[in-house]
Formats: C-alpha cells, structure tokens, sequence
C-alpha cells in the first residue's frame, strides 16, 4: 500500500495523461483545420503552465510563497531572445536560458532564503521589480518597447526538424518541455527531497530535529522553481518572436499565483490546468467586457476562501479513491484523503 | 553654480521634494503597518482602498464639498468599507493555518477588483483634482510649494497622533492586547472581534486619508495604488513588519535615497536603486530597522 502523498500524485498523472490526450485532441484539430489562433494561444498557456508550475512547487510543496516569479521567467524569455538573435539555434538557447535562471536563482535565493513566511514573499516581489526595473531602463535590451523580430527557429532532433513557426509542430514541443518538467517536478517531490520539502511545510522548525538541513531544501527548490520558470520563459520568444518587460512585471508573477490557486495549490498537475484555465477564461470574458479582472478576482477570491485546494481538489481525491477501489478491491475503507490534510494534521495516520 | 547656488536652488528643494514624498509613503504605509502589526494580516488591497480615497476626494471634491471637510468626511467613509472588508474576507480565512499568505492572497483578489471597477466608474483616463492651497512660501531662499509644506506638517501630525492613540491611549493598549493574545483579552472584556474589525477599518480610514491628501500632488487613476503600495510596502518591509516608527524612519531615509539619486543619475533609475537599497538591507538585516524576526 502506497503513502497518500504517492497516491495523489497517481492521481495527479491520471489527471495529466488526460491533459496530454486533450492537447493532442487540440493539436490534431487545429492541425486539420489549419487553424493557427488557437494553437497559439494554447502554446502560450503552455508557457504560462510552466511558470505556474515553478509558482506551485515553492507554494504547495515548500510553503514559500513567491510574488517575483517572472523574474526568471523573464531572465529565461531574454537571454532566449539575445541568444537566438545571435545563433539561431533552439538547443543553445534553451541551454543559455538554464543556464541563466539557475545563476540568478541561485543569487536570489542567496537572498530571498534568508528570511521566510510574509518577508519572502515580499522580498521575491521586490528582487522581480528591481530586475524588471534594470531591464525596462536598459537601451541595450529594448527599454520599454522590448526587442522584436527574433527570428523563427528551426528545432532539430537529429534528422528531423520542426520549425518553431508551425503552429501544431510547435504546439507539441511546448507540450512536451512543459509535461517532462511537471513530469520531472513530480517525481522529485516522490522522492526523499520531496517529503522533506512536505516536512517543511508542515513544520519548518521539527525538520532539523529530523537531521535535514531547512537551507538546503529551501535552496533546492527555489533554484529548481527558478529553472523551471526560466526554461518556461526560454519559449515565449520563439513563439511571440518579441520579448517586453512586461514579462517580467507583477502582472506575470500574479497570475501565476492566480492560476496555482485556482487549479489547486501542492498539486502540480493544477497549477497547469489552472494556467490554461485563466488564459481561456480571460479570452472568453474578453471578448464580451474588458474589464475580465473583476470577473478572475471574484473567481479567485472565492477560490482561496471556500476552494482552498481549488480544482484539483475537488477531483483528485475523487481519483485517488478511484484509484486505491480498484486495487483492492470493494472492501477498502475511506476514501483516502488529500495531500493537504496530511501536511495540515501530521498526528493523523489512519 | 557656486556651492552656495547650488544648495540653494538644487539640493535643498530636492531634500524638500523627498521630504514631501517621504510624508506621502508613510502616510499610505502606516496603515498597512498598522494592519500588520496589530492583526497579523497583509494587506494587499491596501494600495486600492488609497485610490478609493483619492476618487472619493475628486468626486467629492466636484460636486461642491470642500477640502478640509473631505479630510474628515473620505476617511469617516471608508470605515464601513473597512469593516465590510475585513468581516466578509479577513475574518472567514483569519484562523486559517497559513493566514499570511491566505489574507493575502483574498487582499490580492480584492484589489483586482477594486481597480477594475474603479475603471468602470471613473474611467482610465488620469485626473488632478485642484490644489487646495496655491503658491509658494520662500524659506532662507529657498523657493517652497505651500501644499507641500502642508503635506508635511499634517502627515507629521497624522504620523505622532496615530503613534500616541496606539502607544498611549486605552483603546490602544486593547488594540495590542487584543493582537498579543487573543483569548486573553477576550476574557478581560475586550470586544476582540470589534477591536480587529475596527483597527482594519482605521487602517483602511488611514489609507482613504492618504488619498485625500496626496491626490492633489501625484494626480488620481485606476493603477495609482499598485504604483504606491511597491514604495510603501519597501518600506514597512526596510521598518520591520509592524513597526510604526519602523516605517517612518524607512519612508523618510528611502525617500531621500530616491530624491538625492535623481540628481546623481537620471531619474529612470531611482526605482532600481530604492529595491536594490531594500534587498541590500534586507541581506543585512532580515527583520528590518525596527521588526523581530520571529514575529512574521
């Protein structure tokens, strides 16, 4: 018999295998259609989900909440487009873009993990201001028009190559680099580190009684969050060919806080669903009223108070249960619960 | 230039300007100190309820009444809001395991919607409501807008009247006897959940206030609260979270950084160097001047 951490998370890939079947369905429509609005409006939800997922792992597993993560976002998104203006290569800048966000990741979390709780939160959101800043006054990098006209690349995987200005082609290398970082994301929370980032955020200060260092897995995840958020932030320029500081501003980092809550913090998988939820809720409502952030604050309001595992909550479990029915057999007894309630009542082991 | 010409004409209205815009950041800022201290809750909304302020001043102030009565009026009508505020959103998430990032994430949500609205009534177009008291004074040479001078002196004593109501009063020593340990007070008779609902709707009153005060100087638009509250947030941040004399001793020391770096530099970059001064503190000292680190 499996932990619930371990169930949910089976939950979760049963959750994200529909994702991938969704996106494909997505693809082969709009590749049958030829249409190319749609598909790239998708990429770009991709791309968010990236950025959300980066949100959700500080978030839901460690506990820190972080209000700058467009810094790296926004440090993938430039150093993709100065790399591509030179060598267009999609290989090289993806490499130039990890290696970027993990250098600044490592510097800000030098920095943000410091402290914790309401200082963090605050301090991420002032080290993303700072950059966002730095950058919107930078000539060099665009000032506050951003740079435009990054050329099309093509992506080569040995001898076939797609090119990133296919929009289907396109839509599923996103989906690809977006699914094996959940992937990746997923499993390291299965692991030894994972549970010990969980430790953490059911009680920081019982962690070093347990022989781990609070820093370490602090540092851990703050670097993998930035990595994820910069390799996310690599593939906005090869989609919009343009990059703006608006990437880098709060606007980014809040939505993805929006869309971690409203797919359901500490579970991944929602923070991804909840990305594309806001992007099409926003082009919904924003075709009928421009004003579409009174109807996602009222959404997401609601959401943190009476959803407080917001989408994901109300399915996962649901699929958990299904899941450990099906292995037993009928005689299984209640249903398991969340992931949350395990972090929240650590006394309960039944 | 001799040095005398420039202290005269460069330095000291610069030093003067900080100043006024150092008054403007802890007035706004106060009241969100005030919210954190007292009530353990961020308040992230705290920039909207400003620019409610101000529009509430420019339709007010339009329709005839007066500014020195709306001083008093704006601020009298934020209360409800306050109290609407913190007992349909702080109040169901307050007991919440993690209530930082709880409150602030619903503040959040509000201040979206607050912006928003306030774009349907008023529309974005930005506005400047009249300057209640023209001209300026000349000071030992140095040229002086009134309002600013005004902004000064009342912000001062706003700041000392807030300090001495919390510090010094009755109600003040409930209000922190009411957030050192709830059930206690409870059981010596103090009404907690007014107190809480009260301290939020005065940190609200505060914000409103501020709003009055400052639109006639920095103008009035749907986004003016996100532009302020990043300021007013560094500094209760560089204060120490809760701390009153905390965030004046920050907003009129960042100020000054930012005032007397736009002579230096050009002032595109007094933005990057206020955070960067935040975060350098910060590396230094994580609490803040006046915060204890345990507290948040």
């Amino acid at each position: 018999m499996h932990d619930r951490l371990t169930q949910s998370m089976r939950a979760s890939h049963l959750l994200a295998a529909f994702f991938v079947l969704a996106a494909l369905g997505l693809a082969a429509t709009g590749a049958a259609t030829g249409d190319s609005f749609y598909l790239r409006l998708g990429t770009e939800a991709l791309i968010f989900a990236g950025l959300a997922l980066s949100v959700d792992l500080l978030l839901g597993y460690s506990g820190a909440l972080s209000l700058g993560q467009a810094l790296y976002f926004g440090v993938g998104a430039y150093v993709s487009a100065l790399t591509l203006m030179k060598v267009p290569s999609f290989w090289l800048a993806m490499g130039a873009a990890f290696a970027a966000s993990l250098v600044t990741a490592i510097i800000g979390g030098l920095i943000a993990n410091r402290v914790r709780g309401v200082y963090f939160a605050l301090i991420t959101f002032g080290l993303a201001q700072v950059m966002a800043k730095v950058v919107y006054n930078t000539r060099e990098l665009g000032a506050s028009d951003g740079m435009i006209g990054i050329p099309v690349v093509e992506i080569g995987f040995g001898p076939v190559s797609v090119s990133a200005g296919s929009p289907a082609g396109f839509f599923l290398i996103v989906l690809a680099i977006i699914m094996g970082l959940y992937a990746l994301t997923a499993y390291l929370v299965d692991t030894p580190f994972g549970r010990v980032l969980t430790a953490l955020k059911a009680n920081e200060r019982r962690v070093p009684f347990l022989g781990y260092s609070v820093w370490r897995a602090r540092m851990a995840a703050y670097v993998l969050a930035g990595v994820i958020a910069g390799l996310s932030g690599a593939l906005y320029p090869m989609l919009r060919g343009f990059v703006s500081p608006e990437l880098m501003f709060f606007a980014t980092s809040g939505n993805a806080v929006i869309s971690v809550v409203l797919g359901g913090v500490g579970t991944l998988i929602g923070a991804i669903y909840g990305a594309v939820l806001l992007v099409v809720l926003k082009s919904i409502i924003g075709s009928w009223t421009e004003h579409h952030l009174i109807v996602i604050g009222l959404l997401f309001m609601l959401c943190v108070m009476f959803l407080p595992k917001g989408l994901a909550g109300l399915v996962r479990p649901r699929i958990a249960a299904l899941l450990e029915r099906r292995k037993q057999g009928p005689r299984a007894g209640a249903a398991p619960a969340d992931l949350g309630s395990v972090a929240v009542k650590p006394g309960s082991t039944s | 230039m001799t040095a005398i010409d420039y202290l005269q004409f460069v330095l000291a209205p610069q030093v003067v300007n900080g100043l006024a815009l150092g008054v403007a950041v802890v007035l706004v800022a106060l009241g969100l100190t005030i919210i954190f201290g007292m009530l353990d809750v961020i308040n992230m909304s705290h920039g909207e309820f400003y620019a409610i302020g101000a529009y509430a001043a420019l339709a007010l102030g339009a329709a005839g009444i007066g500014f020195w009565f709306l001083l008093v009026l704006v601020p009298v009508l934020m209360v409800p809001l306050g109290m609407a505020a913190e007992r349909l959103l702080i109040r169901p998430v307050f007991d919440t395991k993690d209530r930082h990032v709880t409150t602030l994430l619903v503040t959040f949500g509000l201040g979206l919607i607050v912006e928003d609205v306030l774009k349907i009534i008023f529309g974005a177009n930005t506005q400047r409501p009249p300057t209640p008291i023209p001209g300026a004074t000349e000071i030992l040479g140095i040229i002086l807008p009134n309002y600013r001078l005004f902004l000064i002196l009342v912000g001062a004593a706003i700041v000392l009247a807030v300090a001495y109501v919390v510090y010094k009063t009755r109600l003040g020593a409930m209000v922190r006897a009411a957030a050192f340990d709830r059930n206690m007070a409870a059981s010596l008779g103090v009404p907690v959940s007014l107190v809480y609902a009260g301290t939020f709707a005065f940190g609200v009153g505060l914000a409103g206030l501020a709003g009055v005060l400052l639109a006639p100087i920095y103008s009035v638009f749907p986004t003016m609260g996100r532009d302020f509250i990043l300021l007013a947030f560094t500094v209760v941040i560089v204060g120490g979270m809760g701390s009153i004399w905390g965030a004046v001793v920050a907003g009129l020391l960042l100020t000054q950084v930012q005032a007397l770096a736009s002579l230096v530099i050009s002032p595109v970059w007094t933005d990057p160097i206020v955070f960067g001064t935040m975060v350098a503190f910060l590396v230094f000292r994580p609490q803040g001047l006046f915060g204890r680190l345990g507290h948040a």
